[in-house]
């Protein structure tokens, strides 16, 4: 699960805050700024080798725990809980980002920014977007100028510059690396392999195919399909200078429809802004009816058929065995490392999971108490099984540190039941949810001077 | 919000009657060895540091009691400035006492430490006061005054007695907690005391494990106790003459939960069950 949508408040709190409240002393922040609700729809990941009928390697679940742990990276980004997973919830971007002083809008991040890193300030606010990673294997080069042909060095770039991270060793980069190339496009009907549409596109969207591969009217030897390759994910791998300030990669359209906002610095949130963008600059003359039309083909190259997934507990239940089965391997090896990151990551998520759960001083949820506090005790003696996993083998202890992992397992199979039983009244339930940051609202309210 | 709300008060140790009473405690583990392995013996010889440990309980409520009849007074008299001071020191004694709290009087606790909520409790009344608004805030008052009373009387009454085993259960769901919601940001974030709120919690689980508790440990399994002790302090430097912005949120979940794995492993010495962890 991801961790909380906005970074805002963690910052102003000084803490990795996920249940954070929704306005605080300090300020209010923009408006579509995600505060303490996380969707109850998460972005879809999909891995390309689940897709293929394989299974998740150990090295994409290492990637995965590294991804979501504040640990890789150093001094304030560390301290306020932010983590890989904070811009690009599961692999996908994060529209409702906002860092104080970082972000123009929700949406864009500052990377160049004093903040996480004094090395890293380039002096001037140029947020930029951070992109989704889904097919990141195929959008060489990386970063929005494209100034790195490896995604290891771009990793590397991330941790070590923007964020401040201690030096990662080639075990931490390898993983990080395996995951992200493993983040999968999302499978979208409209779209055939090739890169044309199918059947099940609309006409208008077939009629933008054709203005898309038309050469432009001022220069012939250009058009929209000249850097967005419909055969290659639709990008040419290089820069170009669009009169938007610098020159900045071709971006994928594939699974674009939920990538805004739209271009570096995230200025147009919608396709016709975009269009319209492209039109004036080069002088297309389009029509008010083809711009549609170059609307509606980007909608269906954009498209995905599952875009999001709803949380629920069976979906955390996953998640957390993906993350604990870095232990299979990492008890046996004696690799503390990997045990104490493992341990805090698969904790913190197991903690995430029970807060869905009320405990007896919620007033705004009623029913289900017995069945709740069941579920929130059941996670409570997993998280502290697991830390008996931890501190057997700081000791070095690997047959308790193995024992414990095994009475994990057995736990997990009860603690399964009685998290089920407890879903109705969770706030994974949209009523109980509703209820729950209703009542937070209105304490929100009252404390507005 | 004042700067000095958000810090810690710093305080080494706990009071000296806890310390001394940590004496007696120790020299009474050598009659707990000598009892052999009965439970009822065994809850004998915790018996005397119980007793103390109420003496504590009742100190801390009544301190929670006094602070919210200082802030019912501030409020009638419209005062914001004294009645948020009034909060603080309210606020203070009844998180020192949350590890009997939810143990051993929830229905009260709901109503006291509801969250959130608009309507009772502390946070009710925090939410407006520390944005300066007065208005509205008489009844809840009154209701948080007669609840803290209602508690004061039930704990005080001479025939209420702690449980060993919900002490311990206790302190173990507290310095689980200490690594839960209350190292993200905790429940006093209108009044910017929830570093305050791990600081008295942290307090409050010293209290109950060195009066009641570390005697015996020490007397089965002295390396056990020592762990528990120095837990117990690390826990305090994560939260001493910090605020929100500086505390250290993964180490503090990380000690809390270690705090919890270490009191759970004294049950067996203790002749008690495995703390449930679960409200």
């Amino acid at each position: 699960m991801a961790l909380a949508a906005c970074v805002a408040v963690p910052l102003l709190l000084g803490a990795g805050a996920r249940s954070t409240p929704i306005t605080t002393k300090e300020g209010v922040l923009p408006s579509g700024t995600e505060l303490n609700e996380e969707p109850l729809d998460q972005p879809n990941e999909l891995f390309a080798s689940e897709l293929a009928g394989g299974k998740r390697s150990y090295l994409l679940n290492l990637g995965d725990l590294l991804f979501s742990s504040p640990a890789i990276f150093g001094g304030v980004a560390r301290q306020a809980g932010i983590s890989c997973e904070t811009c690009h919830q599961q692999g996908h971007n994060n529209p409702r980002l906002f860092v104080p002083g970082l972000s123009s809008r929700p949406g864009t991040f500052d990377t160049t920014g004093a903040l996480f890193n004094a090395k890293a300030d380039n002096g001037v606010f140029d947020p930029v977007t951070p992109p989704s990673l889904r097919g990141a294997k195929y959008l060489a080069p990386y970063g929005h100028d494209g100034r790195f042909a490896s995604l290891r060095d771009f990793v590397r770039n991330v941790v070590v510059n923007e964020f401040a991270g201690p030096e990662p060793s080639p075990q931490v980069l390898d993983a990080l690396v395996a995951y992200i190339q493993e983040i999968s496009f999302l499978p979208n009907p409209k779209l055939t392999a090739g890169g044309h549409l199918s059947a099940e596109a609309s006409d208008a969207a077939r009629r933008g195919e054709m203005l898309f591969v038309k050469p432009f009217r001022r220069d012939a030897a250009m058009s929209c399909a000249g850097c967005h390759q419909p055969s290659g994910a639709f990008v040419d791998h290089q820069v170009h200078d669009v009169g938007t300030g610098g020159r900045f990669k071709t971006p994928t359209l594939v699974n674009a429809n939920f990538n805004a906002p739209y271009f570096h610095d995230g200025r147009f949130d919608n396709y016709g802004d975009v269009v319209g963008y492209f039109d004036r600059r080069f002088d297309l003359g389009l029509s008010e009816g083809e711009r549609a039309d170059l609307v509606a083909y980007l909608d269906a190259v954009g498209d995905a058929k599952e875009p999001t997934v709803r949380n629920t507990v069976q979906a955390g239940l996953d998640e957390i065995a993906a993350f604990v089965s870095v232990l299979d391997t990492a008890i046996p090896a004696h690799n503390q490392d990997v045990i104490a990151l493992t341990v805090n990551e698969v904790g913190g998520e197991w903690r995430e999971l029970g807060e869905n759960f009320p405990d007896r001083s919620d007033t705004s949820v009623s029913g289900g108490l017995a069945e709740r506090l069941r579920a929130r005790a059941a996670v409570r003696g997993l998280v502290l099984t697991l830390r008996q996993i931890e501190m057997a083998s700081a000791e070095g202890d690997y047959d308790q540190a193995a024992q414990a992992f095994a009475d994990y397992r057995q736990q997990v199979a009860v603690a399964t039941g009685e998290l089920k039983m407890a879903e109705p009244w969770s706030l994974l339930n949209p009523a109980i949810r509703d209820a729950h940051f209703a009542a937070l609202k209105q304490l929100a309210d009252l404390a507005v001077k | 919000m004042p700067t000095s709300f958000a810090t810690a008060t710093p305080r080494r140790t706990a009071s000296f009657a806890v310390r001394a009473a940590h004496l007696i405690s120790a020299a009474l583990a050598v009659a707990f060895v000598s009892l052999g392995a009965g439970r009822a013996e065994a809850a004998d010889a915790l018996a005397k540091g119980i007793k103390d440990y109420k003496s504590f309980a009742v100190e801390r409520i009544e301190i929670a009691l006094n602070g919210a009849k200082e802030l019912q007074t501030a409020v009638k008299a419209g005062d914001a400035k004294v009645a948020q001071g009034a909060w603080i020191k309210s606020r203070k004694g009844w998180e020192a006492a949350e590890p009997i709290t939810g143990e051993f009087f929830p229905k009260l606790d709901e109503a006291i430490d509801a969250w959130p909520d608009a309507k009772q409790g502390y946070h009710a009344i925090e939410a407006p006061l520390f944005a300066g608004k007065l208005d509205g805030l008489a009844a809840p008052v009154d209701r948080l005054v007669a609840d803290l009373a209602e508690f004061d009387k039930q704990l005080s009454a001479p025939e209420f007695r702690f449980e060993a085993q919900g002490l311990l259960n206790g302190i173990t769901k507290l310095a689980y907690e200490i690594g839960e919601n209350k190292s993200k940001g905790g429940e006093s974030r209108y009044a910017g005391t929830s570093v305050n709120d791990i600081y008295e919690n942290n307090e409050g689980i010293e209290a109950v494990y060195k009066l009641v508790f570390s005697g015996a440990v020490k007397a089965r399994d002295p390396k056990l106790d020592k762990r528990i002790l120095d837990k117990i302090e690390e826990v305090e430097d994560f939260v001493k003459d910090k605020d929100l912005k500086s505390v250290n949120a993964a180490g503090l979940n990380k000690a809390g939960e270690e705090l919890a794995v270490l009191l759970q492993a004294a049950a067996p010495k203790l002749k008690l069950k495995k703390p449930a962890v679960g409200e």
